[in-house]
């Protein structure tokens, strides 16, 4: 059958391998063994490969819509009732998705050009974008768990190298830690479950787990435990509350790998979470899990965004916000849905980390409190802004204004809260775009921004490209309409979507923004101030629990380890180096003793042997 | 044929020991580099000479000893003992690649060094008890020459704690093998599986666990394990590679072949407790060596973790488990030697493993990047990140595992993550911020050394480091071929039990 299929199916699994091999081309300048004509090379080569992944992505999308959706699938390793397979799914959305990512990797690796030009390790952020790159292509085409797995364990890392890009500032050391453990903590959790699914069910293919689920028999509580571990590690990918504390602190890295991170990273987490979606049927713990982890990041990572004086942090936790949006419509068994809004939010997000990247290469400086007035100097970057911004809130018709409009009218008759959740989220966002703009674009000049040119035009063609696209998201989401469905929504919706931005704007350009910025005299304000700038304390408070609690038990180990297990080992040496002393001096000398003791003992042990025998 | 696989490195061994004159260091470095070389050759030959369709013993040599003590000459190899052999034959030659400048005795050393491939290519081989133990016991004293004359400044307690811990663990042995001639009553020392109507279930027990405690204290488990980390810090990085990549795996190989190869009901029925067993090793392990300071002693304590999931797999004991067993065997291998290596070069180059003293080793110009970048990628490694060989090592092992003890299963999941726990600190302490060494003292801004310029880390001296990440790397990715070695050796295994229960049932007819 296989052969009968076109042949840029047929090459499908050559899509992961263009980052992949990417990586491994880049390898001798970063490694330095090349040396001459400095690291571009390295980068035009992965820009190369990934502008083939576009397009053979794009030749996919062509024969599977004349073809219909297509399954593929490599034998990797068998072994007695184990089968684990390489396997392509190759939907509508999936293809979609990959397009999304590759596409995106593009535009952030021009984007990277001019962003990094100067970077002494240039070859090496390549070779890392395109670890980054292969492994999401191969997370959003992959057609079962085990692979899923795979690849987003390789996304883990490759986030933890991207983070750790530069690795020698102690800020970064911390981050890429963090990153690194968290997402780990998750992708524990979840390879728990995939070992015991993979054991319950046999095979770890989804469209085999979902027959699997309907016949499946299983207690209530190994289903709620797998329910909780198959959320557990999108969790980590996606920077939920609790495991949002890494996306803020890997704003430590590289703009270019943070634009990508905010926008198709968190996207393949919550991809797989999508695909995991009917399995979470068995355990009706872990959909009220996946509900409250979604109000409380929506509107925790809202809220702590408006505190935050970072420009690229407050936008990630941007991400943690518009991502506990998704989890909601996927815990509401919304699939359409969610992928909307990942669409939407991620070109959305994906455009406002480019404008912030292009603010903060030319000031060189990411601080809210010292950013201001750049409107003036930098149109392009200031347009880019308010078309992501547009994009991001429900108030112009842009991506997520339909999103926003769907989730309202579903969610208003079963789940008003919910409903309410979505709008607080789109006020909260709006308002803290608008203080931000005002504050960096509108706001009189400081010393770091008086000279601010526009950035160059490696930098300047993604983001206006990007910019374009977003605002022609209204076109897009129309030539899909007719596979989406989007259900007319009523006027009333619309009103409270476009009611709720424009409280959120209007807010924002009320608020004093000097005012703001001082801690508030007032105390309780104050302290709300402080609890929301530190990110309700998340850091502290694991630091205080379960890093102690680890840290506790390793030392506790140690100890045991050194006075109990190697202290008795020594005290029986010592012990019988003593006897021995002592022995030495009890010693009479004489033979005839001597072969006494010996037959007395032989006599001993013979007698003894014929008891036992006998 | 296989006998071939023992001859080459004693022969090579009695050439070093016995060639007149005084030839020069190098000399004898490129002999037994040769001889090792020539064995890894040989043992490829036998890969290819070997049929991995068969369950059983395949290409033996056999030779009747002393026929009145049972001692017969019987070699045999199967899938799981191959992977070793070659382990075994790639390592040595590694260790004795990674031997440069080696100024004390040097004809010693290098014929110790050979003694001890031989001497596990026989102990991986012999398929007589007997045998067995003999190559085993050949092992030691070798070892203990090599830590007590060329190790570090506390070697002569390591080496004697090694030395005393390992005879206890082979008395424990010979007296289980002796017993069961003993309790038996005859001298058949071959490898066929015990079964209830040859011994009573309590005698089998009884043997049983002195065999285990035996192999326990080889592999280590906890508690038996505090000689491994003492050994290891006072051993040389070549000698620490040959002890964690290839004689650690004695006591796992001799778990599998002969605790759950000789008595399959007695094990069935200690198995539970087994998983308990393996569950508080991984665990004490693991959360050991976070608390550790010394580079060394954290890659030791590691072992202790990791080798306890062998313990895990041979307990559940199911064909998709004993063959993680079997990966686990190799991917351990590998992995320890890996980071081993990468350790003593960062030791040669600073003088130090202190991990409060070392900071910021990646730096390009000044530190010890690729150095830096190898290590990465065996803690990734060793943390079981995919594409290399520990993942589908451990995946396989918990995938085997979870369906007979699924607590145990789980808390040694845990354990896994811990080791991304202990790695990543390892990295991020030593390798990321800024470079700097600063000594344990009073005035830490005063006498720490930011000034430092490390000598460049020569092609050859990582080469062998590289090759070991390439053979990790290339077992992650397409580890069919490993599997197609050994997955029918593991699945006979597996259904031992069940055949001899039927057997004994007469239900096989």
């Amino acid at each position: 059958m296989a052969h009968s299929l076109p042949l840029p199916i047929q090459l499908v699994w050559l899509i992961p391998l263009y980052g992949f091999s990417g990586m491994v081309l880049s390898l001798p300048w970063a490694s330095g063994w090349i040396k001459r004509n400095g690291p571009r090379p390295a980068a035009y080569l992965n820009l190369l490969l990934t502008l083939v992944a576009v397009l053979h992505g794009s030749l996919i999308i062509r024969e599977v819509l004349a073809l219909g959706p297509q399954h593929l699938e490599i034998p990797w390793f068998q072994a007695g009732d184990l089968d684990l397979l390489i396997g392509f799914d190759l939907s509508l959305t999936n293809l979609a998705a990959l397009e999304l990512v590759t596409f995106m990797s593009l535009l952030c690796q021009v984007f990277a050009l001019g962003y990094l030009d100067k970077e002494w390790s240039l070859a090496r952020f390549y070779a890392l974008v395109g670890f980054f790159e292969g492994a999401m292509a191969g997370v959003v085409l992959s057609s079962n768990l085990f692979m899923s797995y795979f690849l987003l364990e390789m996304l883990t890392l490759s986030t933890y190298l991207l983070v750790g890009f530069w690795y020698a500032q102690p800020l970064v050391v911390t981050a890429a830690r963090d990153a690194f453990l968290t997402k780990r903590v998750g992708d524990v959790l979840l390879l728990m479950a995939l070992v015991a699914l993979s054991s319950w069910a046999g095979s770890l293919e989804f469209s085999d787990l979902y027959r699997w689920i309907d016949t499946a028999q299983l207690a209530p509580l190994p289903a709620t435990l797998l329910g909780l571990g198959l959320i557990a590690g999108p969790m980590g990918k996606c920077a939920q509350f609790p495991m949002h504390l890494w996306l803020d602190e890997a704003m430590e890295g590289p703009n270019p790998a943070s634009i990508l991170r905010n926008s198709a990273v968190v996207t393949c987490g919550a991809l797989v979470l999508l695909k995991l979606m009917p399995l979470l049927r068995l355990s009706p713990v872990a959909i009220d899990v996946l509900l409250v982890v979604g109000t409380i990041s929506a509107l925790g990572g809202a809220l702590v965004a408006i505190a935050q004086v970072d420009l690229k942090r407050t936008f990630s936790y941007g991400t943690t916000s518009y991502l506990g949006l998704v989890f909601l419509a996927i815990a509401l068994q919304k699939p359409l849905l969610a992928l909307l809004l990942l669409f939407a939010h991620g070109l959305a997000k994906a455009l406002l980390f480019m404008s912030v990247g292009s603010v903060i290469a030319t000031t060189n400086c990411q601080d809210l409190t010292e950013l201001g007035g750049l409107g003036s100097r930098m149109p392009a970057t200031t347009t880019a802004y308010l078309v992501a911004a547009a994009g991001l809130t429900g108030l112009f018709p842009l991506g997520c204004f339909w999103c926003f409009g769907w989730m309202v009218d579903t969610f208003r008759a079963g789940h008003p809260m919910l409903a309410g959740v979505v709008l607080l989220t789109n006020t909260l966002t709006a308002f803290n775009l608008v203080r931000v703009f005002r504050k960096v674009f509108l706001d009189k000049p400081h010393p770091k921004t008086r000279r601010s040119p526009e950035v160059n035009w490696l930098m300047a063609l993604p983001m206006v490209s990007l910019a374009v696209l977003v605002l022609l998201s209204p076109l897009v989401i129309e030539r899909i309409d007719p596979f989406l469905a989007i259900p007319s929504f009523s006027t009333s919706s619309t009103m409270l979507v476009v009611g709720s931005g424009l409280v959120g704007v209007l807010t924002g350009c009320l608020v004093q923004l000097d005012a703001f910025w001082s801690r508030s005299l007032f105390r309780p304000l104050g302290m709300l101030q402080d609890l929301l700038a530190y990110d309700f304390y998340t850091e502290r408070i694991y630091k205080a629990t379960i890093v102690a609690f680890v840290a506790g038990l390793a030392r506790l180990t140690n100890s045991v380890d050194r006075v109990l297990v190697n202290g008795l080992v020594n005290r029986i040496g010592s012990a019988s180096l003593a006897s021995a002393e002592g022995l030495k001096l009890g010693v009479s000398g004489q033979l005839q003793s001597y072969v006494l003791t010996l037959v007395a003992a032989i006599i001993m042990l013979l007698a003894s042997l014929a008891w036992l025998k006998g | 044929m296989l006998s071939l696989l023992l001859l080459i490195p004693f022969l090579g061994a009695f050439v070093l020991l016995l060639s007149p004159s005084n030839p020069p260091p190098g000399r004898m470095r490129a002999i037994a580099i040769t001889t090792l070389a020539l064995q890894l050759l040989w043992s490829l030959r036998v890969l290819l000479a070997f049929d991995p369709h068969q369950g059983g013993m395949q290409l033996q040599d056999s030779l009747s000893w002393v026929p009145m003590i049972g001692l017969d000459y019987r070699l045999g190899i199967d899938g799981l003992s191959l992977p070793l052999v070659l382990m075994n034959g790639a390592l040595t030659l590694v260790s004795a690649v990674c031997t440069r400048d080696i100024s004390q005795r040097p004809r010693i050393y290098f014929a110790l060094l050979l003694l001890i491939s031989g001497a596990v290519n026989g102990a991986f081989l012999a398929e007589n008890l007997l045998l067995f133990f003999l190559f085993y016991e050949l092992e030691l004293i070798p070892l203990w020459l090599l830590i007590s004359i060329w190790g570090g400044t506390e070697r002569a307690y390591a080496a004697t704690k090694f030395l005393i811990f390992t005879a206890i663990s082979g008395v424990l042995i010979l007296g289980a093998f002796l017993g069961l001639a003993l309790f038996t009553g005859t001298v058949d020392f071959s490898l066929t599986p015990i079964v209830s109507e040859r011994l009573s279930m309590g005698s089998q027990l009884v043997l049983l666990v002195s065999l285990l405690i035996g192999f326990g204290i080889k592999i280590p488990l906890v508690p038996f394990h505090t000689w491994l980390p003492d050994a290891h810090t006072q051993a040389s990085s070549p000698v620490s590679v040959l002890l964690a990549g290839v004689l650690l795996k004695l006591g796992t190989y001799g778990l599998l072949r002969f605790c759950l190869g000789l008595f399959p009901q007695a094990w069935a029925l200690v198995a539970p407790w087994l998983a308990i067993w393996a569950a508080v090793s991984v665990l004490y392990g693991s959360l050991a060596a976070i608390a550790q300071r010394d580079m060394k002693r954290m890659v030791a304590y590691s072992s202790v973790g990791h080798m306890g999931m062998i313990l895990l797999a041979a307990a559940a004991a199911t064909p998709v488990s004993l063959l993680g067993a079997v990966f686990q065997m190799v991917s351990h291998g590998l992995i320890s030697a890996l980071l081993f290596l990468l350790v003593g070069i960062v030791y040669r180059k600073t003088g130090t493993r202190d991990l409060e003293v070392l900071r910021g080793l990646l730096n390009p110009e000044r530190g010890l990047p690729f150095t830096g970048t190898l290590m990465i990628l065996g803690v990734m490694a060793s943390a079981g990140l995919p594409g290399m060989a520990g993942f589908i090592s451990e995946f396989l092992v918990f995938r085997g595992s979870i369906g007979v003890f699924p607590l145990a299963t789980l808390l040694c999941m845990l354990g896994s993550g811990l080791t991304a726990v202990y790695f990543l600190l390892l990295v991020n302490r030593a390798y990321f911020g800024r470079m700097a060494i600063t000594p344990p003292s009073e005035d830490p801004s005063a006498d720490a050394r930011l000034d430092i310029r490390l000598s460049g880390v020569a092609l050859r001296e990582t080469l062998p480091a590289l090759g070991i990440s390439l053979a990790v790397v290339g077992l992650g990715l397409v580890p069919a071929g490993l599997g197609w070695l050994s997955e029918t050796t593991a699945t006979a295994m597996a259904e031992l039990p069940a055949l001899l229960l039927a057997a004994s049932h007469g239900g096989l007819g």
